[in-house]
């Protein structure tokens, strides 16, 4: 499917076409299920999401119009918002931490790469202009919906510090993507 | 160190909460905080929008997992479970305490109140009932809401405003969905309580029970490109009366 063919679907999706939104599911639900995992971490509670995510863009389908985003782009942006959303909300066991550190891996792999194409380059460019465990905290933050709290935890210092350390990462990284 | 401190120019600013909530990084509050400024703050929405482009490449390191079946059918019971009106017929103990009883009741409540209101709309009175087919085309993140009567014998649609209005300088257009087609313009909504379209030869065919209604917001005179372009802000199915 092209990103063409998405759009229509979310187009469809945004005047109730219910065809197109089972069509869209079929094609998307992978995707934003991965998501919904790896920030998630939690088999049941990574279902959940995936449903509360649909709904969000059965309901709010008429909103990518106004986007600039890329249809799958904007997608997965609904999922990981509701992720994060999610484990915000709740009091998370410590050992989750730990699974989620044991499960980061910062570089994608081989087919990741190949999907990602020449677009990818520019922010890979840019990480890499950043110290390699502050690139590794952007991509693990972005990957997985870690709170600064989390970073702090893993990287061994003052949630402050991370704050500061990680803004100006941000702040970087604009420099460089705008270069 | 206070939240104005960290969030000072010579911290990047707006752009650097931007970017703590695309990344996801935000405490709780703070990013609920950011999530109500994207909705409230254009300029403010478009840094985080810029953000959400740039970082999604990163977005490729996530594995494709095909979720279990059964979420989908929990899915559509979640979004759809009111479709069928015959699951009241059942009656139980349990009927006043279901979900299913009280949407069905929802739906025969709205279909009434269509009539009700779309009253002033249907001349002449001796059309052909089942050439008659009504929606409430109910609001969709907004707060517009028209109810519709299709006469299929005048080939008149008939439009009643409920609530909502149009934002200064767009209008709103009316789409005919019919199955897996493409949305179909049924033309600029006059603006006025009670107002007509008619329905050219080509779009009757569409205009059918099960085809879905749906108000879109457009630049003013409608849209460019012959589809919606604006948000949805109204839609609704047709049943017969």
């Amino acid at each position: 499917m092209t990103p063409q063919d998405i759009t229509k679907l979310i187009v469809r999706v945004s005047v109730k076409d219910r065809a197109a939104f089972d069509l869209l599911y079929r094609q998307t639900n992978a995707k934003l299920f991965g998501v919904c995992l790896r920030v998630l971490n939690d088999r049941a509670e990574a279902e959940e999401a995936l449903q509360e995510v649909f709904v969000k863009i059965w309901t709010k389908a008429d909103r990518f119009a106004v986007s600039e985003l890329s249809p799958i782009s904007w997608l997965v942006a609904i999922a990981r918002n509701h992720a994060i959303d999610r484990i915000r909300a709740r009091r998370r066991p410590a050992a989750d931490i730990d699974a989620a550190a044991d499960v980061a891996d910062p570089a994608p792999g081989p087919e990741a790469m190949a999907v990602a194409g020449g677009e990818s380059e520019q922010i890979d460019r840019c990480l890499d202009e950043l110290e390699q465990d502050r690139a590794a905290a952007v991509r693990g933050a972005y990957l997985m919906g870690e709170s600064y709290a989390d970073l702090a935890e893993r990287h061994g210092v003052p949630l402050n510090t991370m704050r500061t350390w990680l803004r100006r990462s941000l702040m970087k990284l604009r420099e460089c993507l705008e270069r | 160190m206070s939240a104005v401190d960290e969030n000072g120019p010579e911290h990047g600013g707006d752009d650097a909460v931007a970017a703590e909530y695309v990344l996801g990084v935000l405490p709780a509050e703070e990013r609920a905080a950011a999530a109500r400024r994207v909705e409230t703050d254009p300029a403010f929405a478009r840094l985080v929008e810029r953000w959400e482009a740039d970082l999604s490449p990163l977005a490729s390191g996530y594995a494709e997992v095909e979720a279990p079946a059964a979420v989908k059918a929990a899915l559509d019971r979640r979004l759809f479970s009111n479709a069928g009106a015959a699951d009241v017929a059942p009656a139980s103990s349990g009927l006043l305490s279901s979900l299913t009883f009280w949407r069905g009741l929802a739906i025969a409540a709205l279909a009434a109140l269509a009539l009700v209101v779309a009253l002033p709309l249907l001349n002449p009175p001796a059309s052909l009932p089942e050439a008659r087919l009504v929606a409430s085309l109910a609001p969709q993140d907004s707060d517009v809401h028209y109810m519709v009567v299709y006469d299929a014998r005048t080939h008149d649609v008939g439009l009643s405003h409920v609530t909502g209005e149009r934002t200064d300088g767009r209008d709103f257009e009316l789409w005919v969905i019919d199955g897996q087609q493409a949305p179909l313009s049924l033309g600029v909504i006059p603006a006025g309580a009670s107002v007509h379209l008619a329905v050219d030869d080509a779009l009757r065919r569409h205009i059918a029970s099960g085809a879905v209604f749906a108000i879109s917001l457009e630049p003013a005179g409608g849209s460019p490109t012959g589809q919606p372009t604006g948000p949805v802000v109204a839609a609704g199915d047709l049943k017969t009366i």
